[in-house]
Parts: C-alpha cells; structure tokens; sequence
C-alpha cells in the first residue's frame, strides 16, 4: 500500500476517534458536559493523538531504517568479483537500486508480468534493453548478481511494505482502542493534551539544537582528516595562502583571516555610525509619519540579496572608489579592492544596526528623558549623556551580531575585493593598503569546495578547517553579543 | 482633616513668584486645564490636590515646559515667572528647567554613578570651574537632599542600587544640584513606603528655605502635613486656592468640602 494511503487512513481513523472521543465521554457523564473533567473536545483531542502519533512515529521511522537495512542484507550477495576496477561497493548497490526500480516501473507499466520481473535472468534476457523501453536508462549491461540482487532488493521492500502496513495500522488502532478506553468522566485529558502538547514543542525545538550540532560535528570529522595530512601549526601560525592541487600546497589561514578581518571593519566603519545615527533619529526626533514611511525603507536595505550588492560594488562602487580615491591617491588601479566591498557590506549592515539599535533605544524608560529635559538637558545632551549610555549595552550586542553577519559574508566579498588573498610578503603596505585586492575565508572555502576535486586532498579539506574556525569565530562573537545583551537587561528596572 | 493646629499656622505673606492667567491646556482634542488663575509664592510649599485625572500634574508640567516634550499638548495664556513670560518665544526651555528643577512620581535616577547623577546638572550648566567645585557642588546636593551620610561612602556606585526612598532622595538632590529657583514635585512620595515618606517630607520643609516648591500630592494629609498653601483642582478647574489651614478646616468652595470629607475622589 502506497505511504501516501497509509497516511490518509491514519488521519481519517483519528478524526474518527476525535468524534468517537468526544461522544464517549459525554456519553460517560451522561450528556452533562460539566461532569466531565475537562472540557469534551479535549477528550476527542486524546484519541486523536492516541492514534496519530505512534502511528506516523512508526512509519517514519520504518522508512528511515527500512532502505539501510535492506541495502546491508543485499549486499551481501555481490561477490567481490562483481565490483568492476576503479568503482566501489556503494557504486554497484546504486546500480542494484536502479535495476530494481526499473523492474518496478515496467511491472506498473505492464511491460512485464510480476512473475518476470521476479525471475528473468541475465542470460537470457537483456535486462538493459527491456529496461530502456520503460524509460529507464542503464549505464551498462546488467552483471547477473546485480539483477539477482535487485531482484532480491525487489522482494525484501514488498515484504518490508507490507510489515510496515500492518505494524502502522495496528499501532494506530492499539492506540485508538486504548485511548477510548480510558475516555471517562473523571479521566484528566486535559492535562494530557497540555503533556502532548508540550513534548511537540520539545521535539521542535531539539531539532533546531541538534542539527547544529549535526553541523558542527560533520565538519569536525572533516577537520580532523584535514589534520591528518597537513600540520595544524602551519594552518593557523603560518603566513602564505597557495594551494595548489599538485601537492606542496600553503594552507595558512592567517592571509584569510586578515582579509576577513579588514573587510569587516571597514564594512562596520561605515555601517556603525550611519546605523546609530539613523536609529537615534527614528526613535528619538522623527515624527510618527517619518518613522512609519522611513523605517521599512530602512529596513529594505536587509532584504536586497547579497549577490545584488555584490553587482553594486562591481559595477559602481568599485570603479567609483578606483577613479576618484585610489587612482588619483596613487595607492592602486583595482576595482576590487578591501575599500569597495568594505562599503558595500558595510550599507548592507546598516539596517542590522539601526533596527537592532532603534529597538533598545526605544526601550530606554521614558522617565530617563523626562529626567534628563527636567535638569535643563538638551535633547542631544540627553541622548548623548543618558539615553546611548543606558542602551550601550545593547547597542554593543547590535554591533556585534552585525560584526558576525560581516564575517560571514561571501558574494559582495568576491564580486567586490577578488579573490586573491592577501599576500604577507609583500610588504605591511600592501596589507593595510584599502584599495588592494584581498579575499575572506569563505570566499576560499568556496574556491576550494567548487570545481573537479578529489575529496581527500587537503587542499579541499581545508575548506572544512577554515569553516570551523570561522563557525568558531562568529559563534565567539554572538556569545559575546548575548552576553552583553542580557547582562544589559539588569541595568535599570 | 481636623487638625486644628493647621489654622495656628503663620504664613508670611511673600513675594510671588509664579504668576498664572487663564492658563489652557489640550491634549489633542482633549482640554485638559481650563482657565486656571494662581500665584505661587516664593520659599513657600504649595500642595496642589484633587482627583485623579484632574489636571494637578499637567499644570505642574506647564511651569517648567515640560509638556513641550509631549507633541499633541498645546499651552495657552500667560505663566510668568518672577514677572517674566515663561511661554515667550524668546526663552529657551532649557534655559528655563535649569531654574525650574522637576522631581518625578518614580524615582528615575540614570544608570550612572551615585556621584555622576548628581553632578549631570552642574557639568551640563558649567556650574563648576574644576573637580574639586563639582565636589563640592554634589557634596551639598547630596545634603541637602539628606542622603549624604548614607552614600558618601559609595559615590561611584549605581545609583539604581538604591532603595526607593534612598533614590527619590538623590533625585532630589540632583535637582538641587542645579540651584534652581523653583522645585517642582510631581506626587513624589508615591512609590515610597510610609518611612521614606516621612524623610522626603521632612526634607521638602527644609527646602522651602530656599526655594519656592510646589508639590502635587494624592494624600490630602501629606498637604496638609508639608504645605502653607494649598490649591484644589477638580475636572481642569482651579476650583479653591488658599492657605492651607484654611481650605482644609473652612473651604470656602462645596467641591472642595466634599473632596477632603472624602466624598468626591
């Protein structure tokens, strides 16, 4: 039976039990919905429950194991004389995957009776051909233990699907029966829909906690394999970024992080001061009617793709900076340049600080102005003397998520500053020189990610060694950032 | 009230310094103070009373223009102050806060040091020449608002570290930090307990002698207790204004009877 099916009976069975639910426990207290514990629709919820979500737990977690289950016991039949030179295991079980849902589709099509499809052999039949009329294209002709294993592949989930029905519905109805059995007057289904309730609302947010440790595991394996092969103190200590796929690469991150790092402050150099000064003149001098017109347009500014501002520095900022700073400065003739993607992620970064900043400062109590404007303060002497002050904390918190969001930043950085990193032998000039091409970590971890690799050189493995750092770096940063903010929060009552 | 010895009280007749006439007030479409008409003399407590929502704070608001920080308020007729137009063009409103100094309801001391929420008024004014005048400056703030011996050992502390009463008293003293002539208080014993109640009370008497502080108050015997002359609002109006003796023991006015035997409020 089709999973899709097998969903829809669970559903209808629960809004049954929903009704059955109800009726059964008002039927309990003999019509008089006030002696029952908790109000009927809660009863009806119950059942529901009851019958949803063992039900689908099951089925999700057959579906999950039931394919790697099978794939074990099937690959058990492919002889190591089966595997062709140069491919591995995983390749040939791909192979059988394929042949077996072929076999699947003709059967569905009538191209072939079910008994054929169970037992045709490669000797005589040309699997590849009969296959291709269905619509199912194979690299290669068909080895017999491939078929057989498909064959048995074939054989293994029709027997798995049925189980797998009938487990499901059985726990659906268990939980149906069990449930209504329970349904009483004094049966308190309120306070288990609560428990329900609240174990969803775990489920949820452990995923949100769990993938990132998911994340953060994955590249740890990686980063270990990266370690392996290349001295950890020439990654963090030393001072050359030059891969090169042939071997005998330099895989410092040093070079990296300085671009990171130059980007990002001349990117917070412009988008701290205009984001403040923007957020002091939203919550404390604009109107109501300025405030709700320029607000959003402030806030549009977030929602512009990276990739657009990355074409922005490109084809205006870049060359604006090129023919009016650097050239007639004499410090470079590079439109790419730390300076342009510099600015322009630093105008991406302003509504990250101004929205953040315009929040805390309109959360400063009214009495400290009022305070303030009693002993004879200007409005800017309040705002400068009492009101940042008591939201600095805060503001600091801004600044800095808007610092991780800069370190992270991959498309204006490319299309804006290149994509060489910087180079310490050179020179200091060259390296604090803002109208120099320069490159981030993730504009590497990109480079060295895309393209024909081979998975276990280091020179693509790094990538997983800067990832981490910098997940490090800008994790650092935010929990700096919530430390501050809550530490903020003590500040007045 | 019947305390009788309100009437023995002896109320020197003094200058005046707040002149009021047929002041208005709007909130937006709302009128909130209609055609009040007072004079408020100099190092006097004058106790403003009456229902919620009567118009006691707005007005109180008016003599230091603090309800030009409020968009949709509107003022209308004269308040002088010492014979001066506060509502002229010509005079700036942070000009005139500093010679008018404000205690709120709640105290709101700034998140700063004890030392530095005194001495934000006399650094803002240039009150002081050097370090050693600011100390000065705030050390005698700070007794006059008789909370020096209790902070003096811890200056550099938050002053929301303090309790209710301790920080009502150093935004006290922060407003006398600012030698204002005139103390407005906005019901400031409100938030305090019936203990720094009695000490901000006590501290309000010691303050008439220097200055004139009007006092708006829900707690006819706070007036009664602190204040020589006491008005009555009602519904926006000035309904009664006298000495205080007088308007509790014999006011002249059936609303202002009522509101003091406790029948209207």
């Amino acid at each position: 039976m089709p999973t899709l099916w097998l969903v829809l009976i669970i559903l209808a069975l629960a809004a049954v039990g929903y009704v059955v639910g109800r009726q059964r426990a008002l039927a309990s207290s003999g019509g008089n919905a006030k002696l029952l514990h908790s109000l009927p629709s809660y009863y009806g919820a119950n059942v529901s429950f009851a019958v949803i979500i063992p039900a689908i737990g099951l089925l999700i977690l057959w579906l999950l194991v039931q394919p790697a289950w099978i794939q074990n016991r099937v690959a058990d039949m492919i002889p190591e004389g089966a595997i062709p030179e140069g491919a591995t295991l995983g390749l040939v079980m791909s192979d059988v995957e394929r042949v077996a849902t072929g076999l699947n589709l003709a059967v569905e099509q009538g191209a072939m009776s079910e008994e054929d499809a169970s037992s045709i052999r490669t000797e005589f039949t040309d699997v590849r051909q009969r296959l291709g009329e269905v619509g199912v294209a194979l690299g290669s002709n068909v080895d017999a233990p491939v078929l057989r294993a498909a064959q048995r592949y074939r054989e293994m989930s029709a027997t798995g699907n049925t189980w797998m029905t009938v487990a499901v519905l059985a726990a659906a109805l268990f939980g149906f029966v069990s449930s209504l059995a329970v349904t009483k007057a004094g049966f308190r289904a309120r306070n288990t829909v609560e428990r329900v309730i609240l174990i969803m609302l775990m489920v949820a947010a452990s995923i949100a906690v769990l993938t990132t440790l998911g994340i953060v595991l994955s590249m740890l394996f990686e980063t270990r394999n990266f370690f392996q092969q290349y001295p950890w103190t020439s990654f963090f200590f030393g001072l050359e970024w030059a891969p090169d796929f042939r071997g005998n690469s330099n895989l410092s991150i040093i070079p990296l992080l300085w671009g990171t790092l130059y980007i990002s402050f001349i990117a917070l150099l412009v988008a701290v001061p205009i984001g403040l000064f923007a957020a002091i003149y939203m919550s404390e001098y604009a109107g109501p009617r300025v405030r709700s017109v320029a607000k959003p347009l402030i806030e549009i500014l977030a929602g512009i793709p990276t990739i657009v501002y990355g074409l922005f520095a490109l084809i205006t900022v870049g060359p604006l900076l090129r023919d009016y700073f650097a050239m007639p400065m004499g410090l470079g003739e590079s439109a790419s340049s730390v300076a342009t993607a510099g600015v322009v992620m630093g105008i991406m970064l302003i509504p990250f600080v101004s929205s953040l900043s315009d929040d805390i400062i309109n959360a400063v109590p009214q009495a400290m102005r009022d305070g303030s404007f009693g002993l004879g303060a200007t409005h800017s002497e309040t705002i400068r003397q009492v009101v940042v002050p008591a939201a600095l904390p805060g503001i600091v918190g801004a600044i800095l998520l808007a610092a991780s969001r800069a370190i992270g930043e991959t498309m204006i950085v490319v299309l804006g500053a290149g994509a060489a990193a910087a180079q310490f032998d050179r020179g200091l000039g060259e390296l604090v020189n803002p109208f120099e091409a320069m490159t981030t970590v993730t504009v590497k971890i990109v480079s060295q990610l895309t393209g024909d690799t081979d998975f276990a050189a280091p020179e693509t493995l790094v990538a997983f060694a800067l990832g981490l750092t910098l997940f490090v770096i800008t994790l650092g940063l935010n929990v700096l950032a919530l430390y501050i903010v809550r530490k903020y929060r003590e500040q007045y009552e | 009230m019947n305390d009788m010895r309100l009437t023995e009280r002896a109320v020197d007749s003094k200058d005046v310094k707040i002149a009021a006439r047929k002041v208005q007030v709007f909130y937006g479409e709302t009128h909130a103070i209609k055609d009040v008409d007072v004079d408020i003399d100099d190092k006097t407590v004058t106790a403003f009373i009456g229902p919620s929502g009567c118009g006691k704070s707005t007005f109180l608001r008016c003599i230091n223009r603090m309800n030009d920080t409020i968009d949709v308020a509107r003022v209308e007729g004269d308040i002088h102050l010492d014979g001066e137009d506060i509502y002229n063009p010509k005079v700036d409103p942070v000009q005139l806060r500093a010679k008018v100094g404000m205690v709120f309801q709640k105290p709101n001391p700034f998140p700063k040091s004890i030392y530095d929420n005194v001495a934000y008024g006399p650094k803002i004014h240039g009150l002081a020449k050097n370090k050693a005048e600011l100390d000065e400056i705030v050390e005698r703030a700070l007794r006059r608002g008789a909370i020096w011996d209790e902070v003096k050992d811890r200056l550099q502390e938050p002053g929301t570290g303090l309790s209710g009463g301790q920080q009502q008293r150093l935004c006290i003293a922060r407003a006398v930090a600012t030698e204002p002539e005139v103390l407005l208080m906005d019901e400031p014993c409100s938030a305090l307990d019936p203990i720094a109640t009695a000490q901000v009370e006590e501290l309000i008497d010691e303050l008439k002698q220097n200055y004139s502080v009007v006092i708006v108050t829900h707690s006819m015997q706070q007036a009664a207790r602190v204040s020589q002359k006491t008005a009555f609002f009602h519904l926006g109006y000035l309904v009664e204004y006298g000495e205080t003796g007088q308007i509790f023991t014999n006011p002249k006015d059936s609303r202002t009877e009522s509101y003091i035997t406790g029948r209207i409020g």
